[in-house]
């Protein structure tokens, strides 16, 4: 009844929006064949969208809950609504979720911003009006987390977070997510040179993106040219920034990060995204003599960091960011056979053991680096409905894919630690901008020592891969 | 972060199925984004 009125009194003004130049869109949260019928209802010929979902919902900040819905104030909505010829219909959406009313200029300003407190608390449509006219001013726009949905955010954390499903899924995203801080991404990122591996597709792609989308001139390191390409024309159109580039680059390769490393330590570096990532069905090894996932993991990723190292110190807020996984819980550092020359091969295996690998260096890295500006974390992006993981692991996401996070869900705590003040830890092991544990089970455990000879394993194979080729060759030949 | 950048790359269905990113509705004019609370 109340969103009818809405709707109603705003479409009534239509003909006043539009001789202003704007347009009326209209979002609602139930499925697409209700929104076909209010459309008819209302006989609308503007956009009218659905967000079943409520992404949008959330990201504009709008309440949702029991308490809001009955408030003492919604009776004498109700009766006003009613009053204006409203009726009520049936639920066709989220019962609990409220509404409101943006005005957003095309440079993105917003000129009228109004979020219900209570069902029927709805924009004044002359306040609407006014807020469209040319020398309209910007609003406030800091919006927090009301308290009582950070609280809620961290008990059903609490409760799912034991559960690896329903807090890995995205669900569990959902949950996280009613902690975050609106605000923790308000940043400009302008100036600063972001480079982020596997960046064509997935969990990179979105974090390469959100990153253009802060103002960052951000560099997509790719395996393919082609793919590459696209994204980087993808994410100009979308972010209008024209400051998105390529570097054409498979990180497993130690000849050509040597190459890469030396063209992008020419100029500043401010945040270096390790998340290019492998999962082969069989064993394969690169030019340098490495299995290709530890070599893609472990070992290139760590020479790139030695490369851009001077340039992350030179940064007044450096960040590195290893994007590891959640696999890397069952599995503890295997220093006897990482290059899998004694074992079956297993990729599932060879992939967590390299993750497990990322947890430990980036903790190295954090401890090498203290004093600097640079920070380094790892994170994992719960499970993520990326073409990776669809291609290397067909079962699993067959039988997960109505749970899986988005990809951008999947990249948000990657783009939070790139981004964030808040972020300013290091050494630490990130899930959904929380410091997460790094073990469950005793077994996954490293020693200290253990830690260092995986340092000098990354030092002593960083040293020799990829400088000299043709003599690596002459001696295979001898 | 600002609202319109939030939402701007965000990508949602129309009535008919069609998927429309959010950023392009106000890319050249204003537009008044209206998020009910159900279609009820």
């Amino acid at each position: 009844m109340f969103c009818r009125e809405q709707v109603a009194q705003l479409r009534d003004a239509q003909h006043e929006i539009r001789e202003r130049g704007a347009e009326l869109v209209i979002v609602g949260n139930g499925a697409p064949h209700f929104a076909r019928a209010f459309r008819e209802d209302f006989a609308l010929d503007g956009p009218l969208l659905v967000d079943p979902e409520l992404r949008a919902y959330r990201s504009a900040g709008l309440r949702r809950g029991r308490v809001e819905i009955f408030s003492p104030r919604v009776a004498w909505n109700g009766l006003r609504a009613i009053r204006s010829g409203a009726r009520q219909q049936a639920v066709q959406g989220d019962p609990w979720q409220l509404g409101g009313v943006f005005v957003i200029r095309p440079d993105g300003k917003l000129t009228f911003a109004h979020r219900s407190r209570e069902a029927g608390d709805h924009a004044p449509v002359a306040d609407v009006l006014a807020a469209l006219a040319p020398d309209a001013p910007p609003v406030e726009e800091t919006v927090a987390a009301p308290r009582a949905q950070v609280w809620l955010g961290r008990a059903l954390g609490a409760l799912v977070d034991p559960f690896i499903v329903n807090s890995f899924d995205r669900t569990g995203f959902r949950i996280h997510a009613l902690r975050f801080d609106p605000n923790d991404l308000d940043v400009d990122l302008g100036g600063r040179r972001c480079l982020v591996t596997g960046a064509n597709s997935g969990i990179g792609f979105e974090t390469a993106r959100a990153l253009a989308d802060l103002g960052a001139e951000v560099v997509l390191l790719c395996r393919n040219r082609e793919r590459g390409e696209e994204a980087v024309a993808r994410i100009r159109a979308e972010t209008g920034n024209a400051r998105v580039s390529l570097e054409v680059l498979d990180v497993s390769k130690l000849a050509d990060v040597r190459a890469v490393g030396a063209r992008l330590a020419a100029s500043r570096v401010d945040v270096l995204v390790h998340n290019a990532g492998v999962l082969p069905d069989a064993r394969t090894e690169t030019d340098d003599g490495l299995e290709t996932t530890f070599a893609t993991h472990v070992v290139g990723p760590f020479l790139m960091t030695k490369l851009l190292r001077k340039r992350l110190e030179e940064s007044p807020d450096g960040r590195v960011i290893w994007v590891s996984s959640g696999g890397m819980y069952t599995r503890a550092l295997n220093l006897t056979d990482p290059n899998w020359k004694k074992r079956a091969y297993d990729g599932v295996v060879a992939y967590a053991e390299t993750k497990r690998a990322q947890v430990v260096l980036s903790e190295l890295w954090a401890r090498e680096l203290a004093g600097t500006s640079v920070v380094v974390n790892a994170m994992h992006p719960g499970w993520a409905d990326t073409p990776a993981v669809a291609s290397s692991l067909p079962l699993f996401h067959r039988i997960t894919k109505a749970i899986l996070r988005t990809p951008a869900e999947g990249a948000d705590t990657v783009v939070w630690l790139a981004a964030s003040p808040k972020a300013r830890e290091t050494g630490r092991f990130w899930f959904d901008r929380e410091a997460r544990r790094t073990h469950f089970v005793p077994f996954t455990r490293n020693s200290e020592r253990e830690a260092r000879d995986l340092w000098k394993l990354c030092e002593k194979r960083a040293r020799s891969g990829g400088k000299t080729p043709d003599a690596r060759r002459r001696k295979v030949a001898r | 972060m600002p609202i319109a950048k939030q939402l701007s790359s965000m990508e949602l269905c129309d009535a008919d199925g069609a998927a429309c990113r959010l950023g392009a509705f106000w890319g050249e004019r204003p537009v008044v984004l209206v998020f009910v609370r159900q279609f009820g």
